[in-house]
């Protein structure tokens, strides 16, 4: 289910608390899609951003009471799932005997899956920065919710998307 | 809108390309199924892990110390290679019900009584996501954060 079909977020995190299953599973498929990009931009592997997204829903169950703004609960989740991903970063670091990889893995998928349309090519050719930021500006409802993974002030995130999204125009144009 | 258009597509090629899996879907689904209405919370507070090389009990020791809710729980998580072992104490010291939640069991999960010192052991814990759930006399209830064991 797309996010801008979802309803008023909060409204469902009201309703989980009271119980209702139904509200909850439309959270999860709401923002399932988002999380797993925040888990993926950080270079997770598939097993590890599973877990991340995981850990990051039931981080949700147990502060579902505790929550103070349910209509943020898209930030918070996205908080949460990034700061998951890097804890799993820093403790699964590569093997000594391996080199570290020279894509992430969401670089290593677009890589592998070039052919699958013109734009997943101009998206392989250009920066991580930009390829991560137009990945996760095109999963998430607003910019107030990414602003805390983009590292990036919220003033900021609109000229930066637009420069990127003029040098994937240029690609697809070229 | 052509922007709109645009990172319309760069969604489609990322959901062709890299798309979420089902089971982490449905993992997000059944989640809620662990929910303990009205339980306080004891959150990870500090984490700590050490190799212990010498004797029979050599291997990996992980200590985790929970705060929260009026109570602090320190768990050792003992990793022999052939097992892991989870000991544990809660503070204040009360006869608990301890039960330990495991992401990767159909069960609620093995049960143990702390001692009136707040001891506990759990002799055989599997790897993955798991909680502690206590239910204090007072007949109320205070689970742990998930950790990954």
């Amino acid at each position: 289910m797309a996010l801008d079909r979802l309803g008023e977020p909060g409204a469902l995190v009201r309703r989980a608390r009271d119980g209702d299953g139904a509200a909850w599973a439309r959270l999860v498929e709401g923002y399932s899609d988002l999380l797993w990009s925040v888990a993926r931009t950080t270079g997770l592997s598939n097993s590890d951003a599973a877990d991340a997204v995981q850990t990051t829903w039931l981080r949700l169950v147990e502060h579902l009471d505790r929550i103070r703004d349910p209509d943020a609960v898209g930030g918070w989740l996205i908080s949460t799932v990034r700061h998951e991903s890097l804890r799993l970063v820093r403790h699964r670091p590569p093997p000594p005997d391996e080199r570290p990889a020279e894509h992430s893995a969401t670089e290593q998928v677009v890589l592998a899956r070039e052919h699958v349309c013109r734009v997943g090519s101009a998206l392989r050719a250009m920066q991580p920065r930009c390829r991560n930021l137009l990945r996760l500006l095109a999963a998430a409802p607003s910019y107030a919710e990414l602003s805390a993974v983009l590292d990036l002030p919220v003033g900021s995130i609109g000229p930066t998307r637009a420069r990127c999204l003029a040098e994937l125009s240029r690609r697809l144009s070229a | 809108m052509i922007d709109d258009e645009l990172l319309g597509r760069v969604r489609a090629a990322f959901q062709a390309v890299d798309p979420v899996p089902e089971g982490v879907v449905a993992a997000g689904r059944a989640a809620f199924a662990w929910r303990v209405p009205g339980a306080g919370l004891a959150e990870l507070a500090d984490e700590q892990e050490e190799r212990v090389l010498a004797g029979a009990r050599g291997g990996r020791v992980r200590a985790l110390t929970f705060t929260g809710a009026g109570v602090t729980v320190e768990v050792e998580v003992h990793d022999t290679g052939r097992g892991r072992e989870l000991t544990g104490r809660l503070t204040p010291a009360v006869a608990a019900r301890v039960r330990l939640r495991h992401v990767g069991l159909e069960s609620d999960g093995a049960v143990v009584e702390a001692s009136a010192s707040g001891h506990f052991v759990f002799a055989q814990v599997p790897e993955g996501l798991a909680s502690l759930v206590f239910e204090l006399p007072d007949a109320s209830t205070v689970v742990t954060s998930w950790v990954r064991l």
